[in-house]
């Protein structure tokens, strides 16, 4: 496994009027390396999560992805620099219900100058890893709760990110299912070498990572 | 700009879709409805001249119809109408002076009164073919036009009620006339309405003591836009006469006739923002209900761009799709309001009929709307169906480029 860091965020802290979310957090994530954010509800390690991501900007502090300072990018470079190196799955899945599950496992390739037929093949290649393939031409809407969040990784996994950040995976699922998703995640982790973030508030499921970081009332705890 | 996606999207939220396509059509039909309206209504009051392609006529009323100390002439047998005195040579030579009229065209214009009623008999200037009443004989129902003197061509009604006959002899005021032709009125021709036509030198032989006389000029203009010039130098030139134009019937018309050409664009555009207004209020709805999704396309790496390329994509696909139905309802309720009858008020001295007589032209003065196709309309209707997708793009895009994904994604 590389050794250097991917993720790096230092003296974060993130205010929503007078409310300090998260304080003065730092932490470092390294190539390959699984980390888990694990904390109560309202802990402010989804707010982490959306710093570390480029999805929002801290009040204070630093992050630096993959050798890039993004703190004081702008919304487009940041969206852009999400698109070239970030894959992101949300607990509520987060998909386009109009869309087929090929076509949103495809979604970020869209605005990306390439002919139909490789996005098709490329998202058609992933949703067969995930075992998806009899569902290609589904809305969400026909899908179950698992299978969505399968699309949902196919689709962080669409841009050959360099990290994964997933933010409560399993939380809309149950527990036979949530299983299932977090063995694709290990599987990503220990054969593919993905490295990631996730964010969860159930124990059982951040041991599975490399690394467990404990998060209490917005403060890096352990 | 993803064609799938934006197909997609309008498919699937029929509702939303429906909901802004008829708010463009409505916009679109209004705009398109008031000015096709308003162009055939300006048509309409064209049509008297039109239909004798001439563009100014000029008269000369009687004196006492303007004095009235004057004392009544005879109203028995031959008689010229009040609104209608000879116009001498003198008066010719100097219309062919003004510069910018192109044709000219005469006619003598006679009612006759006997025990029987009246009627009215035309004399045609068979010289110029293209100018004057002699273009009713486009409207021959039978038989031909006259070619030489001694014949005559009856409207098809007064030829019925008085039971003649194509190849029958008419008299008037004593003379003879062979019946060649039947011919029928048409709509808004009450300028060359009469019961009678006859050669101009027949209508001449009729007036007792008239040799040449004729008491209708009609003038064709080179440049139509000249016409209120050249009615000023004619009023310098022969002071005393009449000079009436289509815009005489437009002074005269009350109501829709007011829809003049701006102001039916003022109209149709004043109800086109309305309309516009309507779109973007709701298409900004559309795009807070769609938060959730604009939040996930920029957490997955698209650009304000790229958001902003694919909403432009689906509202001018609704723009485009509004444009079409409200140009095709446009034109739809304006020839629906086509086959309206609207009446055409005349000018007192183009009534060729006796002002007692008004009853026996009613079928002249009134008229269905000529509504008719506008390629310009209709392209400057699918340029502001695009205007009005282009506006509530630029609006939507404004709103949309202020939603931070993260800010989204919290909420849901």
């Amino acid at each position: 496994m590389n050794n250097a860091d991917i993720l790096m965020g230092t003296n974060l802290s993130k205010r929503f009027d007078n409310l300090e979310v998260v304080k003065d957090v730092s932490l470092t994530v390294k190539e390959g390396e699984f980390v888990s954010l694990v904390g109560k509800s309202g802990c402010g390690k989804t707010t982490l999560l959306s710093l570390l991501s480029g999805l929002e900007k801290p009040t204070k502090g630093k992050v630096i992805l993959n050798n890039k300072d993004i703190t004081g990018a702008s919304e487009d470079e940041l969206a852009l620099f999400r698109r070239d190196h970030v894959g992101f799955i949300f607990q509520s899945f987060n998909l386009i219900p109009t869309l087929s599950a090929w076509e949103n496992v495809a979604l970020p390739l869209f605005p990306i100058k390439m002919t139909g037929e490789q996005r098709s093949r490329r998202a058609h290649d992933l949703l067969n890893q995930m075992e998806m393939g009899h569902r290609i031409e589904h809305l969400p809407g026909a899908l179950s709760g698992g299978e969505k969040q399968r699309v949902a990784i196919a689709r962080a996994l669409i841009n050959n990110p360099k990290i994964v950040f997933a933010d409560e995976p399993t939380g809309n699922l149950d527990s036979v299912t949530g299983e299932a998703i977090m063995a694709i995640l290990n599987e990503l982790h220990k054969k593919k070498g993905m490295t990631m973030l996730m964010v969860t508030h159930a124990e059982e499921l951040a041991a599975s990572a490399d690394r467990v970081i404990r998060m209490k009332d917005g403060e890096v705890i352990a | 700009m993803n064609y799938r996606y934006i197909w997609k999207e309008i498919r699937h939220h029929r509702h939303r879709t429906l909901v802004n396509v008829l708010g463009i059509a409505v916009g679109i039909a209004l705009f398109v409805s008031i000015n096709a309206v308003s162009a055939a209504y300006q048509n309409a009051i064209s049509l008297p001249f039109k239909n004798i392609g001439a563009d100014i006529v000029v008269q000369r009323a009687e004196k006492r119809s303007l004095d009235a100390v004057q004392p009544p002439a005879s109203m028995r047998g031959i008689r010229l109408p009040f609104s209608n005195q000879i116009l001498s040579s003198q008066d010719m030579e100097n219309l062919k002076t003004i510069s910018g009229i192109d044709t000219m065209a005469t006619s003598l214009l006679l009612w006759e009164f006997d025990q029987g009623g009246f009627k009215t008999i035309m004399g045609v200037d068979l010289t110029a073919p293209s100018l004057g009443p002699i273009k009713v004989k486009d409207w021959l129902a039978q038989g031909r036009f006259p070619e030489k003197t001694g014949e005559a061509v009856l409207e098809k009604h007064f030829a019925k009620f008085h039971q003649i006959k194509l190849g029958d002899t008419y008299r008037i005021s004593g003379q003879s006339f062979t019946v060649v032709g039947l011919l029928e009125i048409k709509e808004g021709s009450q300028v060359a309405s009469a019961n009678i036509y006859l050669a101009l030198a027949d209508a001449q032989s009729l007036l007792v003591g008239s040799t040449r006389d004729i008491n209708i000029a009609y003038l064709h203009m080179k440049d139509p836009a000249q016409i209120d010039k050249i009615k000023t130098e004619i009023a310098k030139i022969l002071p005393g006469v009449t000079i009436t134009s289509s815009d005489s019937f437009l002074e005269l018309m009350g109501g829709m006739s007011q829809i003049s050409g701006q102001f039916s664009l003022v109209v149709s555009l004043v109800a086109l923002a309305g309309a516009i207004f309507l779109i973007i209020k709701t298409m900004i709805g559309n795009l807070v209900e769609r938060s959730r999704e604009i939040g996930i396309l920029k957490a997955m790496g698209w650009t304000n761009s790229d958001v902003q390329k694919q909403l432009i994509g689906e509202t001018f696909l609704q723009s485009i799709m509004g444009g079409f139905a409200g140009i095709v309802a446009g034109y739809l309720i304006a020839y629906l309001l086509g086959y309206l009858s609207i009446p055409i008020a005349t000018p007192w001295e183009l009534n060729l009929t006796p002002a007692f007589a008004k009853m026996a032209e009613t079928s002249a003065k009134t008229i269905h709307l000529p509504v008719s196709f506008s390629a310009v309309l209709t392209a400057a209707a699918l340029a502001l169906s695009f205007f009005a997708g282009g506006l509530a793009s630029y609006f939507m895009g404004r709103r949309m480029s202020k939603m931070k994904p993260a800010d989204i994604l919290r909420k849901l």
